[in-house]
């Protein structure tokens, strides 16, 4: 499909703020990304266009010199950011529970590039990242009691569950969803929580059986 | 030498004083004592202490003179330097403010936070060399934090000495290693990759991989892990070893490509036959099914003439339309720019929708819109079939009115027909269906500005905005939240409003009404003065952006992050090369370009003279001031915004208030020239300026840069340009003009 997941770096995070502002109403100063790249560098995700008709040998393209677009969506030729989600460590002094655990700060993709399952392939490796890295136990996160497609998503495909009701938690005076998932890394392996049923084994060649 | 400030003893006391209200921020009190001072003596320490109460008392026209006064007086006292550098930082003159600490440090000044403070200046304007020394004097002040190991140890890093560097770190690690408690381990791990780079940067891969092996078990990253891992093994040549890691890292993410690619490196598939590669993803396909890229990628190599590229794309494309993927064509899309395979892609499609009968509805609707949208592609080379495309989408909108995704797709379309105005209010209609939606309400906003009604985008786009205590609309939150897409988008806007205006100015009949003249300039000048003040707003926001970075200088020292602190000082270095700020900077030098052009024909011209105004113009005079005071409410960018409507910053440079217009141009596409060289409109621009500035070897250096971006005839030209002005100019010297000559006969031997 040409789209591509892999860990934010700090070179996406202005086309993160585009993508959070053209899809989401809570929205943040850049700083607040930085913030959390050099905080948490492993937690945040993003889903972005590749362009590889190099590998095609069949086009010759016209090779005209073009500078790139001039959209904030792109961070570089062929490469825009459909979709991230941005992940954190709970790091406030005053939160009740010492626990480690992470936060979902925002996640969202492009209407353009809805249901093709990019939100839970983000989130997947979030989790992991953060159970991985930094020993989270649990993730949280809050959700428009509104929001069905993100209730969904969190309830049905990742299996949190809702922990309390927050009166009036967004400015507009909505009420949000507290969800939580308990992290255990061995089973936040891609691979496993997709049920595949041939695992590649890393003691056979490859090319044995081609 | 050491010295210390002379003082008598009453003045000693009083500054004492002073110094410590200042410190707890009682400016006022401070200011009594200082001034009791400076009554009988001109006192350095006091002068200089007092430039930094005027700053914080807001009395901003009255600092950096006794700032100077006191260094005047005394320039080697260290308590002068001290406060020269606090009140240079807070006025964000960072070059200033750090050659004033320094030089308290080297005045000797017993206060060793001096140090801290001084090598966050140096980090923000990268004085690397100096910094060095500063990180190493604060280590070993203050030997027992980590931190000030790891920021040494980036200090010698970003100065390319990488043994001090990797030294340092070691050295730390060592002490450290039998205390670690297990909140400090995320930080242990981040130091040992941070180890493991210096030494990539080094060169010295067999000692890096050594190493990693050696701090596996510290390493948490397990993702950095295994692609450091990978990464060294290939460079060494062990592609087997190698290959087995990218197998593991695509068992981690299967999602991600660049492991594929990097497995197919190892095992050297260059030059396999097609069927074998292709048999090769079948069988990671099978490992992970879920996975696009396994089936995806084959669709790319794989040749339009080989018969398994149709039935494999044809069961890609068939299996999603078949469970309804409304994102089918966005997912083929890159595959269709090889000709012949859009051809056989076309065929399945077709041949599939004769048979969509026995499908549910919505099969048969996100065919039709793939139908739609494959016609869109297609008119790019050819816009024939724009027509063919609105076709298969009004069929798609007969059989689902109510979807959203059409009506965004349909305005698609009329845009690029060029109906701006129909484009915004088709997909207005889209908006009404998904009120809750953002990113609807932000296309919609997008084509309004397109359309050149910035009102009613302003209007839209305020429903997600916050709404600061009086404003009418989000146009301040828009700029506080640096939405940087709108902004640009509006400048534009306004951009084209102006020459809209202006066109009908210009053919306007010799004897039109006095009135309407006045109008029409008056809506010239102020969507002209509009389109600067939004295209400088996002310079404005990029600024910030640069001052984003000063306090993580030494906040990822004590968190613990040197890697991606290191890498976020050389994205910052170049952060104005992200392609929205060269958009900007090319819409603001076009108008630029026209008010200079402006400037030349209007010093030919008499000057002006303005009529009184007779009552008939005041009554007008004033219901226009009526309405620009509506419009200002609306346009403000800021809270008491004191040039809502750009007019000063407008005036100020047709009148070359603040410099030359050439030489602000100049000064912004600096930033270009120094971060954004792979770009044909910086030298472009660079060559335009310099050429207006008879900075002639500029002018070459920017069509050396030109010569593989532009077509030879363009190239050409502006050699020819070039060189017609040099020989015609007689005020330049001939030195200048043969370097010029020669280097143009040797940079383009051909041409």
């Amino acid at each position: 499909m040409g789209i591509k997941i892999r860990q934010a770096d700090i070179h996406d995070i202005q086309a993160i703020q585009n993508a959070n502002l053209h899809n989401l109403p809570e929205n943040y100063l850049l700083k607040y990304y930085m913030y959390h790249e050099l905080s948490w560098p492993q937690a945040s995700f993003v889903a972005t266009t590749y362009d590889e008709s190099s590998l095609d040998e069949e086009i010759n393209e016209d090779l005209k010199f073009e500078d790139p677009k001039g959209d904030t969506a792109y961070i570089r030729k062929g490469e825009k950011i459909v979709g991230y989600v941005l992940a954190k460590m709970e790091d406030d002094p005053e939160a009740e529970d010492k626990t480690p655990h992470g936060h979902i700060t925002s996640l969202s993709v492009m209407r353009t590039y809805r249901r093709m399952g990019l939100a839970d392939r983000l989130m997947k490796q979030a989790l992991y990242a953060l159970c991985e890295s930094f020993d989270a136990k649990y993730v949280s996160l809050h959700v428009r009691k509104s929001n069905r497609a993100a209730l969904h998503l969190y309830k049905d495909t990742l299996k949190f569950e809702v922990s309390s009701i927050e009166k009036s938690y967004y400015q507009d005076g909505e009420d949000a969803y507290a969800m939580r998932k308990d992290l255990v890394l061995e089973e936040l392996q891609p691979h496993l929580i997709d049920g595949d049923q041939e695992v590649d084994d890393f003691e056979k060649d490859l090319l044995e059986d081609l | 030498m050491i010295r210390k400030p002379i003082l008598t003893s009453k003045e000693d006391q009083n500054f004492q004083e002073a110094l410590k209200l200042y410190d707890q921020k009682q400016y006022k009190k401070s200011l009594k004592l200082v001034d009791q001072n400076l009554k009988k003596h001109s006192h350095a320490e006091s002068l200089t202490l007092k430039g930094c109460i005027n700053y914080q008392l807001g009395n901003k026209s009255e600092c950096e003179s006794y700032i100077l006064k006191g260094i005047e007086k005394d320039k080697d006292n260290y308590m002068v330097n001290h406060l020269a550098g606090i009140y240079y930082r807070s006025i964000e003159n960072y070059t200033e403010s750090a050659k004033w600490l320094k030089a308290a440090v080297d005045n000797g000044s017993p206060n060793k936070q001096i140090l801290r403070d001084l090598s966050i200046l140096q980090s923000q304007i990268r004085d690397f060399k100096n910094l060095t020394t500063s990180r190493q004097q604060y280590l070993d002040f203050q030997p027992g934090y980590r931190a000030n190991w790891t920021g040494a140890a980036i200090a010698f890093h970003l100065n390319k000495n990488y043994n001090s560097a990797y030294s340092t770190l070691t050295k730390i690690e060592t002490i450290i290693k039998d205390h670690l408690q297990e909140s400090d381990m995320y930080e242990q791990s981040e130091c040992c990759l941070y180890k493991n780079d210096i030494l990539f940067d080094a060169g010295n891969i067999s000692k890096a991989l050594e190493d990693l092996e050696k701090d596996q078990s510290y390493i948490k990253d397990k993702l950095a892990y295994l692609s450091y891992k990978a990464k060294y093994l290939m460079i060494l040549g062990n592609s087997k070893e190698a290959s087995v890691i990218y197998r593991k890292l695509i068992q981690r993410n299967p999602d991600d490509i660049d492991n594929y690619k990097n497995l197919e490196i190892c095992l050297g598939t260059s030059d396999w036959e097609v069927e074998k590669r292709a048999k090769l993803y079948e069988k990671l396909a099978r490992f992970y099914p879920k996975a696009d890229v396994p089936k995806f990628l084959p669709l790319v190599f794989i040749p339009s003439t080989n018969k398994l590229f149709k039935s494999k794309v044809s069961e890609y494309i068939l299996s999603q339309l078949k469970r309804g993927v409304p994102a089918t064509f966005v997912n083929i899309k890159p595959v269709l720019k090889n000709a012949k395979k859009l051809k056989i892609v076309e065929e399945i499609v077709e041949e599939f929708y004769g048979s969509i009968g026995q499908y549910d509805p919505t099969v048969k609707l996100w065919t039709m819109y793939f139908i739609s949208q494959l016609n869109y592609f297609k008119a790019k080379s050819d816009s024939k079939f724009l027509e063919e495309s609105m076709k298969w989408i009004d069929l798609a909108i007969e059989h689902s009115p109510t979807l959203v995704e059409l009506y965004l797709f349909k305005s698609r379309i009329l845009k690029t027909q060029g109906k701006v105005v129909e484009a915004s209010e088709f997909i207005d209609q889209g908006r009404q269906m998904d009120l809750q939606d953002r990113f609807v309400n932000s296309k919609t906003v997008k084509y309004y500005l397109r359309a050149n009604n910035i009102d009613k985008a302003m209007e839209l786009i305020s429903l997600f905005t916050k709404l600061d205590k009086d404003a009418i609309n989000g146009c301040k939150d828009l700029h506080t939240m640096q939405v940087n897409w709108f902004l640009t988008e509006s400048a534009e806007a306004y951009s084209r409003l102006y020459h809209q205006y202006q066109e009908e100015l210009n053919s306007l009949p010799e004897d039109t009404d006095e009135e309407i003249v006045n109008d029409l300039k008056e809506k010239v000048d102020i969507n002209k003065g509009l389109a600067i003040k939004r295209f400088l707003a996002v310079v404005k926001i990029f600024g910030i952006f640069v001052n984003d970075q000063f306090d993580f200088h030494s906040y990822c020292l004590r968190r613990g992050t040197p890697r991606h602190y290191v890498q976020t000082i050389k994205w910052e270095d170049e952060v104005h090369s992200t392609p929205i700020f060269v958009r900007v900077i090319k819409g603001l030098s076009k108008i630029c370009f026209e008010i200079y052009d402006e400037q030349k024909v209007k010093k030919e011209e008499e000057p002006i003279k303005i009529k009184k105004n007779n009552k008939k113009q005041k009554k007008a005079k004033a219901q226009f001031l009526k309405q620009k005071e509506d419009l200002i409410k609306k346009v403000e960018s800021e809270k008491d915004d004191s040039d809502p409507l750009g007019t000063k910053v407008l005036n100020d440079l047709v009148n070359n208030s603040n410099g030359d217009i050439i030489d602000n141009l100049l000064n912004l596409t600096s930033t270009l020239i120094n971060e954004a060289k792979d770009y044909k409109i910086t030298w472009e621009l660079s060559f335009k300026l310099n050429l207006i500035k008879c900075k002639y070897i500029l002018c070459l250096q920017a069509l050396k840069n030109l010569k593989d971006k532009i077509d030879e005839d363009e190239l050409k030209q502006l050699i020819q340009t070039l060189s017609d002005q040099v020989s015609a100019d007689e005020t330049t010297n001939n030195a200048i003009k043969m370097v010029v000559e020669k280097g143009l006969a040797s940079a383009f031997p051909d041409l």
